[in-house]
This record gives structure tokens, C-alpha cells and sequence, in this order.
């Protein structure tokens, strides 16, 4: 990357002003970046794709006791109209369609008369704010056990790496339906501390690969030189080098999440009823393909747009933080 | 090489023994192991039964404790026993050859497909194709396993079956698959405009009559290829053998791959007294002998260019051997169809229960129940697969030396699949590696949708009853496949890669 | 590596105007006069170039399309190879001058825009057949390339990479092939020759391996070898083997040489005729001598003003060039040196001036200025007004 030898280059002249230099180099890095990445057309619809989905998870039945615009809660039942059909439609009227309509049940009701609608966006809630949990803890864990190791070498590395080998060696899913057995009764809180637990080890491999390449760079040796403390080389000369990977590692490890965490659920072993996330909607509903199709269909259409639009927006930043643009050589 | 591997084996036990006692320890501490005996009315009976549970899993001891008296009974070859005092073990053996058939057969095929797919996609950059495989992967890495796995059990097994009983296709279909089919050639074959359009009438109008074709004799229900449907099929072999591994440039390795697929016909003829019935090692053992003969015409035929002859005659050998293979097992198809009233594509378990049949019966028998759980299991790998091995051609094609190749001289055929192929495929066998470790996460979910009773389900049943030899025994299987594939993945590293062998 | 002499400090007499044949011919005698003693012995032994022209090239063009706008790498290069001449191409990176020996070799991606004739003894390359092509490449010409340490597959052996570049043009054994390979092995100097075939690029130090890729191009005896920037990414103390190993082979296997470089340092006393380009155009072309010692192009004069040399005094300062080359995307409409240049006028600015003959011999320049270059005593001085600053 182009930035990094001028950053080195800037704070390898004069280390005192390498934290100014850098700052004017980041934010016009820091433009470009932002522009590549509004410019992705793929990512662009999927961050318009998550907004909208988390807009609507959120308002709709409300959080707590806040209430939504949805009269109906995913708890309360009601009689069953229509056969539980959904009366969502999207065909305008012109078009010779019922015109566009939410209804009475846009998602239809299940066997006993539940909003459909209520309990998917009830579902949408829990099994996103596990996923952004997933993503954020094993971020955070990943990216300190990769900058220490890959920083102190040693010792440090040895024992760490070792650690993380262990943990590889357990097939993640295994690892993380072992965590949530236990940690699913205890809420989604801790489900998504639990499964963030185990899902670190990739971006530890890549951040420690990252410092390592890194530590031996001028920029830090001149840092080093100048007495810098090594939580301060860490975090202000070699960590905002390698923000890249790990932005677009938090956004892919909250894509895998949800679909880790959906199929824990699937399992009865991460969100336990009577809360429901969307894998254990299509848990409970697996058998009602035949009778009732659209129970099995909406969380799992809700499922594939979440973690395809989060795919979509890291893949917009990955091309961002490292194009590889054709150059031409000479 | 050799030193190398044995530290690798012996460090990837001690890792192994570690992550062991991280699963004992969360598989303890996971719920109450009592809760089924928790709702039993006769207390006394309750209090005797938890008693004596109690007593078996020994919890009064700390699960340290407890884990160093699991690993002293594994050290002398027991599992040790479940709650229910049954031996892990017995139920142990049937259930590892059913998922391993699965996670293998899902494995080989992930790979095959994805790294083949990949490197076309990447040959073909920034074309149709590429982009559609390119999204389609996205997508492939945006589905639910689970949930892929129910709606194949609806569409590709149930409607499937039903649609077998009146299999016929609709003209609309037809002219839809054909375009699709016109489509894709298209963008594999690529070239200028007039190839490009040569090559989508030629596929769209083959795709289409051949469909046609099929579904107006009434292939579906007695499907068989026949003498004529084989030599087509094993000489078209011949020469795409030759096209891959050689070239058309000199006559011989063509001539040594066209006659190793007569010599292969010839035996088709002749081969039902010996194909009649047989078992998998025979059929192992003639692959053996069809590649050898491969390898001797073409040393014979190949004459100076022997080298390049003799992969084309063994390669065309082995194709030919797996079109007789599928020949016979189509043969037995319309017996089986019967036994298993007309719906071959099965929902749930590894086996038809009970059932009896001759090798291709069985065989059909076993190919029905696993193609669905492996479809569902092989979409994800499938996707990493593509994506990574598109990833790293593209970043081959660019090296200098295969820049180098061109300016030899060399074919963009000997350019693509000598110089660039083979270093592409060495960061992919460290990805087999990881992989591997996926795919047995993800047939813990398949085994439940298609209702298996193997290790996943042993695993998952251990696991919700607090149960820890179970899930140690299916952990001690995976952890040692995963490590297994490692050291496979190495080797194959090692073999692709000479920088490495002197370590 | 130092050029021979500060030309201000010792005018040569240059070639006397006569017949250009005899002037080719006359050149090998000047460059070895004129220093290059290190490979003087082997242009001296060698067959002289003859006026038979094996490559010409005419009105080349390249772009790349990108993001942001066609990138313009050549923009109507001219030039003539005759028969076992050392032609040097020099210029900074972006000039094209790696770009136009890829378009003679095919080895262009896809997507460039080429346009122009190259023509190999007569017949235009890009006319031909891809397979025609092919079989051009590697036999006809052959090509060595910069970086040796990535060059080579590093998944094959020595010997399979030698044999193969003969096996794919002739039809001979594995076992001749591989003879081949042992015989060019030693011939650019590569000891135990036979036990080398089997090793693999890794186990060869970067020298080695330049001299395993030197092989590989003359293997089939080719009538021209493009060598880009052959000693470039070398340590120094083997550039000068690296380049006297390549004028040998040249001479034992009769062919011409297209000496891509950016260091002038390679190119004095190397080379016959010198070709210099700015910008994706041909700036100056001429006799070495002439080049060197009267350059009439500003590019050419700050190029020969900034190098280093020995007998450099210690308190006088490098001329560097100041600024940087134009961006090939949206070139100015007049010369796309004036930026740069001293002497630059407004004429410079409206129009591009094209390649024109000047006062010396065979000696072409695209410069308005040119007779101000010629009038000078020392044409570097010209740079040193604004750049330097005494002590």
C-alpha cells in the first residue's frame, strides 16, 4: 500500500512529528478510501439492504418498552385469517396486482394466530444484535491477541499462538454450540460473548502476520529509537496501518456470525425459547414447508439479505483498502 | 521431509490433548445432567436413578479429575460409557462411516468442482461467467446451511421423486435450459464475437435436443448410456485427456489416448462377467490396472513425446473406467427405482433400512441418500473454494514468470496448466486444511436436517443431555481427521512446492 | 558504473560525415576507444552489425484503458534493429520503453491498444497468426527480463524450464533438449553445468539465475535478444558480469540486442546506437558517441549531467533533473518536457516537436532548440543555472 511507505516515510524523517504527519496523510488516505468504497456498487446496495432491515427490525415493534409503529407484538395471538396466508403484496394495482399493501399479516400468522410479521423482526432483533456482538468481541480479541504476539515476539508469541492452535483445532462450530449450550440460557448477551469467544483466531493469524511485517518497518524502528512505550508504537504507529484488514475481518466475522449463531439456534442450542431468533423460527417451523410454506420462508430470506449485504459491504471495503488497480509497467 | 512431518504429528497431538480437555470441560458444565430425571413422580426412584448416574459419571470428583480418568480409560482403547451406561463405542463405529462418507464425498467434490470452476472464472476475468460465479459465491457464502438443506428436501427429493413419476420436460423449460446452457459456454469459451456466437448456438441447440431427446424416449425412467452413448463419451474423453495434459501439437499422445479408450471399450464388451457383481476393491483394483495401461500405451505409443503421452493415456484410461462404472450402475437403476417405489432421492438417514441388493444396487442405494445432505454441505466449501482458487490464478497469471513461460514461446495451454496451474494450487492446500474443519462443523447441522444418526447427531444429543463421552469420542474423531487432512494438506504442499522440501 | 569521461572536460572528435555504412561499421572501433575497455574485446571480435535490418519498427503505438482515462504508454515510436547490433533504449520508468518491447514480443495484456507495424525481416508481427506469434517468440526473439529472483518457476527445475523453450519449436527429444540446456549452462558461465539442470531456482544466487534466464533466451539462437533492464534489480558487483556475460553470448550466437535500460551508465561503451525515449515517444537516436558527447535534446543533456562520475570534483553538485514526467493520461499539447526543460520557450508549449535529423550524422532529436544545444560548449550547463547552488 502506497500509504504506508509514506507514512514511513514521513515519520522515519522526524519521529517527533510523525503523529502530525500522519494524521494529514490519514485523512486524505482516509478520502480516498471512502470514495473507492462509495463507488462500489455491490456494497453500496447491501449497506442500503442492512439499513433498511435494521430501520425496520427496530421500529417496527419497537425496542423494550419502546413501542414501534406495529400494533401487533410477537407474543399476543389472535384468530387465524385467511388461513395464516400472508397479505403482503408488492404488485401495484396497475400492474394487475392487490397494489402495494402491508395488510392485516403482511407475513401471515402461524398455527396459533401470532403476527408473523412481529415475531420475524422480534426474531431480525435478536439474531442481529448477537451478530454485531459476535463480530465486535471476536474483533476486539483477535486484533489484541494478533498485536501482541505479532509485537513481542517471544515468548509472549509462543505461548499465544500455541493457544490459538488449540483452539483451531476445535471446528468452530463445535466450539461454539459447546459455549452456547451454556451460555444460550444465560441470554443473547452472553451468546454473543461466547460465540465472539471462539471465532477470533483467523484475524489473530492475520493481524500478528500484519505486526510482524510491520515492526521491522523504519517507521518503527525510528519510534523505537525515540523511546516511544510499546503500547504507544502498538496503538498509534502500527495498529492504524493495519485498520484495513481489520475492518473488513469485523464485517465478514459478523456475516459468518449470524449464520453461526442462526444455526446454533436451529440447533435449540443458542437462543432458547420462548425468545426466538431467526434460526429457531425455521427450527420451529421446518416442518410447516409443506401446510404453511411462508413461515419457513420469511427468516430465511431475512437471514440471506443480512448476511449477503454484510458480505457485500466487506468485499465494498476490502477493493477500498486495497485495490488492486491495473498499473501500468514500465 | 520425513523429521518435518513427525514434529508436525507430534505437535498436533499435544494440541489436540489440549483442545480435548477445553470440549470435556465446556461438555461438563454445559447444563444439569439430571434434567430427564428431574420430572420423574416417585422421588425415591428419581433419588436411586440420579444416584447411581451420578455415581457413573463420577460427580463427585472435579471434572479435572474426571477428564484424567477419561484419558487413562482412552489410553487403553475405551470410550468410556454414555449416562445411560451404553458403550460409546458400540455406538461409535456405524455412526463415523456414515459422516465420513459424507464429509469425503462433500470434501473431494468441493474441491474438484471449486478449483476447476475458480480457475476458469479466473481465465475468464471480468466475463459473463465470471461475474455470475463471482455473486454466486457471494451468495453461496450468505446461505443458511440448514436452511438450504429443507428446501432441497422439498424440491430436489420430494417434488424430484414425484415429478419421476411422469418424468417429462416442458418445452419452455427446455428452450430455458438450453439458453442458460448457450449462456455459459459462451463466457467459458470466450474469444471474439463470431466464436462467441458459434459457441452459444452450438451449446444452446445440443443442451436442448439432447433434453428433448432424453425426455422423449423416456431416458428418466430407465436411464442407461448403452455401447453407443459409452464410445462417444470415452473417445470424447480421449481427447479432452489430450487437450488438457498435452496438447494437439504432435500426433502421439493423441493416438496413445485414443487407443487406451479402445482397449478400455474392448473391456466393456467383455466386462460382465467380471462387473456382474463385484465389490470396491475390485472396482479399486481395475483403476489401478485401466491407469496402468494407460501409462504403458502411452509409453509405447508417446515415443519422444511419451511424456506428455503418457498422463494423456492414463487420464483418458480413468475416464473411460468411470463411464462404465456409471454405465453399469444406470443399468441397475430401473431394479432399484422399483424396490424403493419410484422415489430414488431419499429425505432422511444414510440407508434405505434393510435394504439388500447387489454392489450397483447398493451402490444407487447409497448415492440417493447422500446426494442431498452433500449438496447442501458442498455449496459453502464450493464457494471458498472458487473464490480462493480465482484468487490465487489471477495473482499466478500475473507473476513474472509466467510471463516468462510466454515469452519462451510456450502455448497458452502448456502456459496455463504447467506454469500457472500448479503454483496456484499451492495457497490452496493450506485452505484444504481449515477447510476440512467447516465441513465437519456444517454436517453436524446437515446430519439433523436429513435425520442421520451419525457423529453429528451423537454429538448434539451428547451435548444437550450434559453427556461427555459422546461428544469426546465424535471430537476425537474430527480432531484426528482434521489432522489427518493436515498432514495431507503438507504433503501435497511439499510435492507442489520444492522451496520447501529441505526443511 | 561510471561513464567514461566528463564529455565537457574531453571533446572526442565524433565520426567524420561519410557513407553511413561506413559509419556503423566505424562505431564498434569508437566504442572501444572511447573507454567500455571491460567489453570492448567482445564487440571488437565479433562479426560487425551489417545493415540488414532483422526488426523495424514503425510509428508504435500502446495505450491501456482505465478508470480515469486512456493511458497513452507510446505514442509513435520509430526505430530499426539491424543484424547483430546492441541498440539501447534508454529512459526513466513510464517512458515506454518496456511497453514497446512487450508489444514486439505479444506479451501486452488484453486490453492495450496497439497500433503501428513491427515489422520482423519484413513481415508485420502484429498482422501475424497468434500462432505465428508464438512461434516467433522464444525462437526468433528472445526475451530477458528484469528481476531474475521471480523470472523463473519457481516449481521447476532449471533444466525442465531450458528444455521446454526448445521443445516447444522443435521437435527433438527430451534427452537432446536437455544437452541444449547443459551447453547454454555453460556457456553463460554457469559451472557443473550437468548437475545444475536438476536444481531449482531457489538454490541459485541472483547472478546465477540472470545467467540461467540469459541461457533460456539464446537457446534457440534467436536473431534479436531484448534484454529489459537485465542488471537492474542485481547487486552491483555482478552487473558488470551480467552485462559482459550477454555481449559474449550475443557474439557466439550472431544476434542483435535491443538493451532496455534507465542507468546511461550500461549503455556507454555497451551499445552501438542509442534510443531515448520521454514520455512514450523517441526524444533523441543516435550513434552512442554522438548521444554522449553531443546530445541535442535538454532530456538527454540533464540525463548525462545528473549521473555521477569519478572524476566528479568534490565540490561540484549533481545536476538533477527537477520535476517529474508528465502524466500519460492528459498530455499537454506541446512538448511534454518543456515543464522541465531550461530552455523552453512558448513554441514548446503549442506543439510537439517531432524526431528531425540535427547537425550529426545519423543523429535524430525532437527538440526546437536543438542548434541552442549544439551552439553550447558543454549542453549539461544548461541545467546547472537553476539547480545548483555553490558551497
Amino acid at each position: 500500500m502506497s500509504a504506508q511507505t509514506d507514512r514511513s516515510a514521513t515519520s522515519g524523517r522526524q519521529s517527533a512529528d510523525a503523529a502530525e504527519g500522519m494524521t494529514v496523510v490519514a485523512r486524505t488516505q482516509a478520502e480516498i478510501i471512502r470514495r473507492r468504497f462509495f463507488r462500489h456498487r455491490a456494497a453500496m446496495a447491501g449497506l442500503v439492504t442492512l439499513l433498511f432491515v435494521i430501520v425496520l427490525a427496530y421500529s417496527s415493534i419497537g425496542v423494550g418498552p419502546i413501542p414501534g409503529w406495529w400494533d401487533k407484538t410477537y407474543m399476543s395471538t389472535a384468530s387465524v385469517l385467511d388461513g395464516g396466508r400472508p397479505t403482503l403484496s408488492l404488485v401495484p394495482g396497475f400492474l394487475g396486482g392487490d397494489g402495494i399493501r402491508l395488510g392485516e399479516h403482511p407475513f401471515g400468522q402461524d398455527n396459533v394466530g401470532i403476527d408473523y410479521f412481529a415475531l420475524v423482526m422480534r426474531g431480525t432483533q435478536q439474531s442481529l444484535t448477537v451478530a454485531f456482538l459476535i463480530g465486535f468481541v471476536s474483533t476486539v480479541i483477535g486484533a489484541t491477541v494478533g498485536a501482541t504476539s505479532g509485537y513481542f515476539r517471544g515468548r509472549t508469541e509462543a505461548v499465544l499462538m500455541r493457544f490459538t492452535d488449540v483452539m483451531i483445532a476445535i471446528p468452530v462450530l463445535v466450539f461454539a454450540a459447546i459455549l452456547a449450550a451454556a451460555a444460550g440460557r444465560a441470554g443473547i448477551v452472553a451468546l454473543g460473548v461466547a460465540i465472539g469467544a471462539v471465532t477470533w483466531t483467523g484475524l489473530a493469524r492475520l493481524v500478528r502476520g500484519e505486526f510482524l511485517s510491520l515492526r521491522e518497518k523504519e517507521f518503527v524502528e525510528a519510534a523505537r529509537a525515540a523511546g516511544t512505550r510499546s503500547t504507544r508504537i502498538i496503538f498509534k504507529h502500527i495498529m492504524p496501518n493495519t485498520v484495513g484488514v481489520i475492518i473488513v475481518s469485523a464485517t465478514l466475522a459478523i456475516a459468518a456470525g449470524i449464520l453461526l449463531e442462526t444455526a446454533l439456534s436451529y440447533l435449540d442450542l443458542g437462543v432458547r425459547a420462548p425468545d426466538v431468533s431467526l434460526g429457531s423460527l425455521i427450527s420451529r417451523y421446518e416442518t410447516a414447508m409443506q401446510t404453511r410454506p411462508w413461515l419457513f420462508w420469511w427468516p430465511g430470506v431475512f437471514i440471506v439479505a443480512i448476511a449477503l449485504s454484510v458480505n457485500f459491504i466487506g468485499d465494498g471495503l476490502r477493493d477500498a483498502f486495497d485495490p488492486r488497480q491495473t498499473r501500468v509497467r514500465d | 521431509m520425513a523429521a518435518f512431518m513427525v514434529r508436525r504429528l507430534v505437535i498436533s497431538v499435544f494440541t489436540l490433548l489440549a483442545a480435548s480437555f477445553i470440549v470435556f470441560w465446556g461438555t461438563s458444565i454445559a447444563g444439569d445432567p439430571m434434567s430427564d430425571l428431574r420430572g420423574i413422580q416417585d422421588e425415591g426412584d428419581a433419588q436411586q436413578q440420579i444416584d447411581a448416574r451420578s455415581r457413573r459419571m463420577r460427580l463427585g470428583d472435579p471434572i479435572f479429575v474426571r477428564y484424567l480418568a477419561w484419558l487413562g480409560a482412552l489410553l487403553t482403547g475405551d470410550l468410556g460409557e454414555n449416562k445411560f451406561g451404553q458403550s460409546v463405542s458400540g455406538i461409535l463405529g456405524p455412526a463415523v462411516s456414515a459422516t465420513m462418507q459424507l464429509v469425503v464425498a462433500a470434501t473431494v467434490l468441493a474441491i474438484v468442482l471449486g478449483v476447476t470452476i475458480g480457475i476458469v472464472s479466473a481465465l475468464r476475468q471480468y466475463s459473463g461467467f465470471d461475474y455470475s460465479l463471482t455473486f454466486a459465491a457471494f451468495l453461496f457464502f450468505s446461505l443458511p446451511v440448514f436452511w438450504v438443506a429443507v428446501m432441497l428436501k422439498q424440491y430436489a427429493a420430494i417434488d424430484f421423486n414425484n415429478w419421476l413419476r411422469d418424468p417429462e420436460i416442458a418445452v419452455p423449460v427446455i428452450v430455458v435450459l438450453g439458453l442458460v446452457s448457450g449462456l455459459a459456454w459462451m463466457a467459458i469459451v470466450g474469444g471474439d464475437r463470431q466464436r462467441r456466437l458459434t459457441s452459444f448456438g452450438v451449446a444452446a441447440v445440443v443442451t436442448a435436443l439432447g433434453l428433448w431427446a432424453l425426455s422423449a424416449s423416456g431416458w428418466f425412467t430407465d436411464p442407461g448410456l448403452g455401447l453407443i452413448a459409452v464410445v462417444i463419451l470415452s473417445l470424447g474423453g480421449a481427447v479432452g485427456a489430450t487437450f488438457l495434459l498435452a496438447g494437439f501439437r504432435y500426433r502421439q499422445p493423441l493416438t496413445a489416448a485414443l487407443v487406451t479408450a479402445g482397449i478400455g471399450i474392448v473391456f466393456y464388451l467383455f466386462s460382465e462377467p467380471v462387473l456382474e457383481d463385484p465389490n470396491w476393491l475390485m472396482i479399486l483394483l481395475l483403476a489401478v490396472i485401466a491407469v496402468g495401461v494407460g501409462l504403458v500405451v502411452g509409453r509405447y505409443v508417446g515415443g519422444i513425446h511419451r511424456r506428455q503421452a503418457m498422463p494423456a493415456a492414463a487420464l483418458s484410461a480413468f475416464f473411460t473406467g468411470g463411464v462404465i462404472f456409471i454405465d453399469y450402475l444406470l443399468q441397475a437403476y430401473s431394479t432399484y427405482l422399483s424396490r424403493v417405489r419410484g422415489r430414488p432421492i431419499s429425505t432422511i438417514g444414510a440407508g434405505t433400512p434393510n435394504f439388500q441388493g447387489d454392489f450397483w444396487e447398493s451402490g444407487l442405494d447409497s448415492i440417493g441418500h447422500l446426494i442431498l445432505p452433500t449438496t447442501a454441505l458442498l455449496l459453502i466449501s464450493f464457494a471458498v473454494y472458487t473464490r480462493y482458487s480465482r484468487a490465487s490464478m489471477l495473482e499466478v497469471m500475473n507473476q513474472d514468470y509466467v510471463r516468462t513461460a510466454r515469452s519462451k514461446g510456450l502455448t497458452e495451454r502448456t502456459v496455463v496448466t504447467k506454469h500457472a496451474f500448479r503454483n496456484a494450487l499451492i495457497p490452496i492446500t493450506t485452505l484444504m486444511a481449515f477447510d476440512f474443519g467447516a465441513v465437519i462443523g456444517g454436517a453436524v447441522i446437515t446430519e439433523r436436517v436429513f435425520g442421520w444418526q451419525g457423529m453429528g447427531h451423537m454429538f448434539i444429543k451428547g451435548l444437550q443431555e450434559v453427556d461427555p463421552p459422546p461428544v469426546m469420542a465424535f471430537f476425537l474423531v474430527a480432531g484426528g481427521s482434521i489432522v489427518v487432512f493436515n498432514m495431507l494438506a503438507d504433503i501435497a504442499y511439499a510435492y507442489l512446492d520444492p522451496r520447501i522440501r529441505v526443511g | 558504473m561510471t561513464i567514461p569521461s566528463n564529455p565537457s572536460a574531453q571533446p572526442q572528435p565524433g565520426i567524420q560525415p561519410g557513407p553511413s555504412e561506413a559509419a556503423l561499421a566505424a562505431t564498434p572501433d569508437v566504442a572501444a576507444a572511447t573507454g567500455g575497455a571491460r567489453v570492448a574485446s567482445g564487440i571488437a571480435a565479433a562479426k560487425p552489425p551489417s545493415r540488414e535490418e532483422v526488426l523495424k519498427v514503425e510509428n508504435l503505438t500502446v495505450g491501456f484503458p482505465t478508470d480515469d482515462g486512456l493511458v497513452k504508454a507510446v505514442r509513435g515510436v520509430s526505430y530499426t534493429v539491424h543484424e547483430r547490433e546492441v541498440l539501447g533504449i534508454v529512459g526513466e520508468s513510464g517512458s515506454g520503453k518496456s511497453v514497446s518491447s512487450m508489444a514486439i514480443m505479444g506479451l501486452l495484456p488484453k486490453n492495450a491498444r496497439i497500433s503501428g507495424t513491427i515489422r520482423y525481416r519484413g513481415e508485420d508481427i502484429l498482422k501475424m497468426s497468434k500462432k505465428a506469434q508464438r512461434s516467433l517468440r522464444g525462437r526468433r526473439i528472445g526475451m530477458i527480463f528484469q528481476d531474475p529472483m521471480t523470472a523463473l518457476n519457481p516449481v521447476y527445475t532449471i533444466g525442465d524450464q531450458l528444455a521446454e523453450a526448445v521443445l516447444s519449436h522443435e521437435t527433438v527429444s527430451r534427452k537432446q533438449a536437455l544437452a541444449r540446456a547443459e551447453e547454454m549452462l555453460a556457456l553463460v558461465g554457469i559451472p557443473q553445468p550437468k548437475q545444475r539442470l536438476r536444481a531449482y531456482p531457489h538454490e541459485f544466487s541472483g547472478g546465477m539465475r540472470q545467467r540461467a534466464m540469459i541461457a533460456m533466451a539464446v537457446i534457440n539462437n534467436p536473431d534479436v535478444i531484448i534484454a529489459d533492464e537485465p542488471t537492474t534489480a542485481l547487486d552491483v558487483t555482478v552487473q558488470a558480469q551480467i552485462l559482459e556475460t550477454l555481449l559474449d553470448v550475443k557474439d557466439q550466437v550472431n544476434s542483435a540486442i535491443i538493451l532496455i535500460t534507465h542507468d546511461l551508465g550500461v549503455v556507454a561503451g555497451t551499445v552501438h546506437r542509442v534510443l531515448v525515449m520521454y514520455a512514450g515517444r523517441p526524444v533523441e537516436l543516435g550513434e552512442t558517441d554522438e548521444v554522449f558527447y553531443r546530445p541535442r535534446m535538454p532530456y538527454t543533456a540533464g540525463l548525462l549531467g545528473s549521473i555521477p562520475a569519478l572524476d566528479t570534483a568534490s565540490g561540484e553538485k549533481l545536476r538533477p533533473i527537477k520535476g517529474t514526467p508528465p502524466s500519460l493520461i492528459t498530455l499537454p499539447p506541446g512538448c511534454p518536457f518543456a515543464p522541465r526543460c531550461p530552455l523552453v520557450t512558448d513554441i514548446c508549449d503549442d506543439e510537439e516537436p517531432e524526431l528531425a535529423s540535427t547537425d550529426g550524422l545519423e543523429h535524430w532529436a525532437a527538440c526546437h532548440h536543438w542548434t541552442r544545444l549544439a551552439e553550447a560548449e558543454d549542453p549539461t550547463k544548461f541545467f546547472r543555472a537553476e539547480s545548483e547552488v555553490r558551497r
